[in-house]
């Protein structure tokens, strides 16, 4: 197998190569694989883990992200089967299963204690998918709009205080870069960005790392810590990026495209989400809810078909 | 002790008023069955505390069951907002405070130290300090930084599900802890509802998954399914097609009536029935 971490290896299109969508043209040029926008951010996010830490699962994204850096170039991750659970698993995304994996494959079980103690301890990464992300780095994932009279009610915090006020690094991805994702001010903090709030009462942790959207790679090194483009991916122009973001996005000229995954990197996400969850992050309404149902019918076959049969036998 | 008990006798030792920490985790091992019977006949003005809640909140704010919700989460995560949080949110119907996963823990924690608050970061730099005036910043008196004092959470009352139990209240998890250790300790008083329940004998057989102790629990309901239709790991996984049935009741008020009619009861085994039957739930939900 080619190492799929040798990025330099690889050419790069300098000539605005296909957007990585399915509707992608025909006009590929011939060292262009087929891959789609979700397996162009696990790659990207996946690059983002490293070293020895517990990495949650919260999301098929996520999880597939720690999957493909563990089998690659982050060997020592300890890859948790769901936001709670087991250690030592390979997760398989599933709707309903995860608790389940851990035993399938022989986890090791852990508590929300260990979890906790290991965001305290910094010893923890996660990629979170906020509802919102401003040009600041502050998230929000319980309300639009003014939290006592909300327009609309989402989840609440959660455990983005934790992570923002104990993790060294945050990461946050968004599939659907627009003005009302991505936005100056979110509505509601629920979790710490850059700002006098967080420098006062946190200092450094908290520091939201970096942004993967379904544009391009961003992270907080523009003026005064805002938002800046990184790497845009492929087919994706400033102008493009300059029309979803109701905020200057501060970005080199040129700019870096984003580096495309490898065939290895590739086989690794397919094989590890046979029942294509990740596309769900990608979909609503209808298309959502029958690629749901279909999922949820089918994973069991999945779950009973990914028990390691080479671990520990008795 | 036989702390046996059926699910119209927890109903009746509940008081109005009371403040319920319902166990679990989003659509992992609630207590579905107790819930069902406190949304059907409990005497309701319940303040609820939930660490990561789902569908008992959204159901017990559907059946105006509810006077306050202390969480950190409330929703089906890939399968939707809870509409009834969503709806008692946006009307400010019902009064909500906004904690986090580990502060509810802590919370818990405090009252199970006997301590008035337990210090963290936790929520410094976000504005879960600007809505919820039950944390105070405070300065460390040591080494002067400013630290959050999360209060002590006391509930009356803990309802948990777990996959075995004996009589006198020593419950097996065997898939996900969540939070459940915590409200039984931290609860005046627990109840367990149980997938079976089997002799102490057999129970101890379980040695280190025997997570809840009989000395914090006062009485074990037998509910076979009763998480359902949330999971219950190892045993069975949450049923989906129910879920979307419930969000699709839960959005549309006369939808909503139908649905209560139809499934919220006190009695279990008629909740059984009208899902299908315990043979219907084992094809769709055994893993």
């Amino acid at each position: 197998m080619s190492d799929p971490t040798a990025e330099g290896t690889r050419p790069q299109s300098e000539a605005a190569p296909p957007a990585p969508t399915d509707s992608a043209p025909n006009t590929a040029p011939p060292y262009t694989i087929d891959y789609t926008i979700d397996e162009l951010m696990i790659t990207v996010m996946a690059r983002q883990l490293q070293g020895e830490v517990l990495v949650s699962s919260v999301t098929a994204l996520g999880a597939l992200a720690a999957h493909l850096a563990k089998r690659t170039h982050a060997p020592d991750l300890a890859v948790l089967s769901t936001p709670e659970s087991g250690m030592e698993v390979a997760p398989i995304p599933t709707l309903t299963l995860g608790q389940f994996l851990t035993d399938a494959q022989q986890g090791i079980p852990l508590t929300m204690e260990d979890i906790f103690d290991a965001i305290f301890l910094d010893r923890f990464r996660i990629w979170i998918n906020p509802a919102q992300v401003d040009r600041h780095g502050h998230v929000n994932i319980t309300a639009i709009g003014p939290w006592d009279h909300p327009k609309v009610a989402l989840v609440g915090s959660r455990g983005i205080p934790e992570d923002t006020s104990h993790l060294s690094q945050i990461f946050y991805y968004v599939t659907s870069h627009s003005p009302r994702s991505v936005v100056e001010h979110v509505d509601f903090r629920s979790g710490a960005g850059y700002g006098p709030d967080r420098v006062r009462e946190l200092g450094q942790p908290g520091s939201p790392t970096l942004l993967v959207t379904n544009l391009g790679v961003f992270d907080w090194s523009g003026p005064d810590h805002t938002l800046a483009a990184v790497s845009l991916h492929p087919g994706v122009t400033a102008a493009m990026v300059a029309e979803a973001t109701p905020f200057p996005v501060a970005t080199p000229d040129p700019i870096p495209t984003t580096a495309a995954p490898t065939p290895a990197e590739l086989a690794l996400i397919r094989a590890a989400d046979p029942l294509d969850v990740r596309k769900l992050e990608f979909l609503a309404g209808r298309a959502a809810a029958e690629g749901l149902v279909n999922i949820y019918e089918r994973e069991r076959q999945a779950l009973h078909a990914a028990v390691w049969p080479h671990r520990r036998s008795r | 002790m036989n702390k046996l008990m059926r699910l119209d006798e927890v109903v009746d030792a509940i008081p109005a008023g009371s403040t319920i920490a319902v166990g679990g985790s989003s659509l992992s091992r609630k207590p579905m069955s107790l819930v069902r019977a406190l949304a059907a006949r409990g005497r309701g003005d319940f303040r609820l505390i939930v660490d990561v809640g789902g569908p008992e909140v959204d159901l017990l704010l559907g059946t105006e069951k509810v006077r306050q919700v202390i969480y950190a989460f409330v929703g089906f995560e890939i399968m939707g907002l809870a509409p009834h949080f969503r709806r008692a949110r946006e009307s400010g119907s019902v009064a909500f405070q906004e904690w986090t996963e580990f502060t509810v823990m802590a919370g818990l924690d405090a009252t199970v130290k006997r301590v008035p608050f337990l210090p963290t970061h936790v929520g410094l730099g976000t504005d879960v300090l600007a809505v919820n005036d039950a944390f105070r910043r405070f300065t460390d008196p040591f080494g002067g930084e400013t630290l959050v004092a999360v209060p002590a959470l006391a509930p009356d009352f803990a309802l948990i599900h777990v996959n075995l139990a004996d009589p006198q209240g020593n419950g097996v998890i065997l898939g996900d802890g969540h939070v459940d250790v915590l409200c039984a300790k931290a609860a005046k008083r627990t109840i367990l509802s149980a997938e079976r329940v089997v002799s102490a004998e057999e129970l101890q057989r379980y040695g280190r998954d025997v997570q809840i102790h009989r000395i914090h629990v006062d009485g074990v309901v037998e509910a076979q399914w009763g998480a359902h239709f949330t999971g219950c790991a190892p045993y069975y996984r949450a049923d989906l097609r129910h879920v979307q049935d419930y969000l699709t009741a839960a959005r549309d008020p006369e939808h909503w009536a139908a649905y209560v009619d139809r499934f919220v009861s006190d009695r279990h085994a008629d909740y059984i029935a009208a899902v299908g039957g315990a043979e219907a739930l084992i094809g769709r939900l055994e893993v």
